[in-house]
């Protein structure tokens, strides 16, 4: 009974795929969400690859999942992989099944990357035989569907089959604590010049030992809980590296080393993040197989596509979309250091608006008081305009993080926002939108840049 | 003058570690004590204005629960004797009687008033929350894991009011708890700041009934304007 609704979902689905395709849409997810509810153990009984890695873990899992899938396509190999579509079940239902063959089901590439949502796992886990599970690391995210970073954790302990190897980020110790009988590699990178020691962030979600409830001494803090720490009073301490990555920032180089020896490669990026994706990525290679060249090889001129981040300048003024990702305390908190750690001067537009939830609720807004508006408190950034439908919520926000009442100005509109800065030369506007927000800030960079023309006027515009 | 705030290394979710600083910005002249889980609390040996504790993990529930059983006795007089107590997110359920998880077990909590803590773990339930403290209206958020349910029906006096968003369970009107100047609440968050009325009448249980707060023009009109879209019916209340 359960092949015969197998099959009424591969055929019926497929058709459904086709025909959506012949209407110009995507399917990448909606012919996956009717397989499952035909066949809910349609994932258990499609084909698959002979080899498949999952890539999961709050921030980084795409770019992850996409360098090695560019990595081993360069190495020869077919991947099946899911970029173009949906991280859940369903979204990997439709990957699947679109890569499956009609008569049988089965699968037609080598091996399959497949970037997981770390809070499906219990849909996925159980159905697809993982040879290696890549956790890139475990920060907090939405308040509403992922509580808190332990929550998650607890959820692919129990989701992620004994025996399953896992690539863990040994300087997140909240990943470490994931299914911690299973077989594990850890990466990690050493100490940097611009760590600290006492955490800087709000959001700090490793304090505590969590064998004898001491607090946990850091040796090093890149930000938030990431860095090694130890208890003084237990045994309980960060893992060892099995890959080590040290980086040379001047140089952009980062030198990963092994047992079996060390291998340099080039930074894709000045942003911490970018340098975990890149070391994250060399050790899955070489789990997978790959020797060190070979890793080293595909990974050499890989480029991170930085989707957060477009500059352009009209007149004397830098326009600059920098993406905060809404409902999102942690990813705010880097985008705002980041921005602030810049030189110049700087006026903001933050309208990274839950735009879903203001059409159906009312965004849940306790996140701004989990996220580091304190780096906005900066004698270079001069000016903030509040706009959207949160905006009088970030205006008390920053009141509260100490920027003075008279650098902040309030747009209810966020196209009539730009008017309200005042562009002076030689400086920079941000804008931070959110991925609901996307469009509109693309829209809103346009006012912008209609504001600096009319000011310096010309419609000059260069990319930066 | 002295604030304490219990287990900052736990109860540092979602945001609700600003409520008391909120509170000690209003009142910079206060002593303002943070106590580790490995520090006797402040209120063991002293008096103390208010005690604040805060949302946490389902671990950081069962770490904090077992320390403050041994305070049990004490924490009931100060309640007894009118000490101030601001107890947010799922802070509330150590006092109750217990918190049960899905597969039959539970964690032994406080037992000050009958209300029990029952989880469901992959039901995460979140709304915005909509209620009064008699006459005064109340915004916030909620996103929990558990409900609460009596144990006994109606003997526990409630904090709030329900117009929008659950009670202490979906369907009750009944809020929080309230025990004198005992105040528990599962609305998680930025309590304080969301709510300018509510912090002005915790200070005035604190003798300081015209002290202004740390940026009230901008936290009233935030406050006004988010009591009109959560009455607005157009606005969903659960999420």
């Amino acid at each position: 009974m359960e092949k015969l609704r197998f099959f009424i979902a591969l055929w019926g689905c497929k058709t459904l795929r086709a025909f959506m395709r012949l209407l110009g849409r995507n399917a990448t997810y909606l012919p996956g969400v009717f397989a499952l509810r035909i066949c809910p153990s349609f994932l258990k009984h499609i084909g698959k690859p002979a080899r498949a890695i999952a890539v999961t873990g709050t921030n980084g899992k795409t770019t992850v999942a996409n360098l090695l899938t560019d990595a081993l396509e360069k190495h020869g190999k077919s991947v099946l992989n899911n970029s173009y579509g949906s991280n859940t079940a369903a979204g990997l239902a439709c990957v699947l099944l679109a890569n499956a063959s009609l008569v049988a089901g089965h699968a037609k590439k080598d091996i399959a990357i497949l970037e997981i949502d770390e809070r499906s796992a219990m849909h996925i886990f159980p159905y697809i035989d993982f040879e290696l599970v890549v956790l890139t690391n475990l920060f907090r995210d939405s308040i509403m569907r992922n509580a808190h970073p332990e929550y998650i954790a607890g959820i692919l302990s129990a989701n992620i089959p004994p025996g399953v190897k896992l690539l863990l980020n040994a300087d997140d110790l909240i990943s470490c604590s994931v299914s911690p009988v299973n077989p594990r590699t850890y990466f990690g990178i050493e100490r940097m010049e611009s760590d600290v020691v006492e955490c800087i962030n709000l959001i700090n979600d490793f304090q505590v030992c969590p064998k004898c409830q001491s607090e946990i001494v850091y040796e090093y803090r890149r930000y938030h809980h990431i860095g090694r720490a130890h208890c003084p009073n237990c045994d309980f301490k960060s893992p060892d590296y099995d890959y080590s990555g040290h980086v040379d920032k001047e140089h952009g180089t980062i030198k990963i080393t092994e047992k079996t020896g060390s291998r340099e490669i080039k930074l894709p990026g000045d942003s911490v993040f970018n340098i975990y994706n890149a070391l994250t990525a060399f050790a899955a290679l070489r789990e997978i197989g790959l020797s060190q060249d070979e890793a080293a090889t595909t990974l050499t001129d890989a480029v991170i596509p930085d989707s957060r981040y477009n500059e352009t300048k009209v007149g004397e003024v830098r326009i600059v979309m920098h993406m905060g990702k809404e409902r999102n305390a942690l990813a705010c908190s880097r985008a705002f250091e980041y921005v602030a750690s810049k030189p110049g001067k700087k006026e903001l537009i933050l309208m990274m608006n839950g735009l879903g939830d203001a059409k159906v609720w009312s965004e849940n807004i306790c996140w701004l008081y989990d996220c580091d508006f304190e780096f906005l408190n900066n004698e270079d950034i001069t000016r903030i305009v509040s706009t959207g439908p949160r905006a009088l919520d970030y205006c008390l926000r920053l009141r509260f993080a100490g920027v003075p009442a008279e650098k902040l100005r309030y747009s209810e509109h966020e196209l009539e926002s730009p008017k309200e800065l005042a562009m002076e030369p030689d400086s920079s506007v941000y804008i931070f939108y959110g991925t609901d927000s996307l469009a509109l800030g693309y829209r809103v960079r346009d006012a912008a840049k209609k504001e600096a023309g009319i000011k310096y006027g010309t419609s000059e515009v260069s990319r930066v | 003058m002295k604030i304490e705030a219990l287990y900052p290394e736990l109860c540092n979710l979602f945001g609700d570690a600003m409520n008391v600083e909120y509170l000690h910005r209003a009142v910079p002249e206060a002593e303002f004590v943070k106590t580790s889980l490995k520090e006797d609390p402040a209120f063991i040996n002293g008096d103390v204005d208010i005690v604040y504790l805060g949302s946490m993990t389902e671990s950081g529930q069962s770490i904090a629960s077992k320390i403050l059983l041994s305070y049990r006795d004490r924490i009931n007089e100060l309640i007894e004797s009118g000490t101030v107590f601001l107890v947010t997110g799922n802070a509330l359920e150590l006092f109750g009687t217990r918190i049960e998880n899905e597969d039959g077990t539970f964690i032994e909590t406080l037992g000050l008033f009958d209300l029990y803590a029952r989880r469901q773990m992959m039901r995460r339930y979140s709304s915005i929350y909509l209620g009064t403290f008699g006459e005064m209206e109340i915004v916030g958020f909620k996103s929990q894991f558990a409900h609460n349910y009596d144990d006994k029906e109606g003997n526990v006096p409630p904090l709030f009011q329900t117009r929008r968003g659950a009670g202490r369970k979906p369907g009750q009107k009944e809020e929080g708890v309230r025990i004198k100047n005992f105040f528990a609440t599962n609305l998680l968050g930025p309590l304080l700041p969301m709510n300018p009325p509510f912090t002005h009448y915790l200070l005035s249980l604190m003798g300081l009934e015209k002290r202004e707060l740390p940026y009230e023009k901008e936290a009233m009109t935030a406050y006004e304007a988010r009591l009109k879209e959560f009455k607005d019916p157009k606005t969903g209340a659960e999420y």
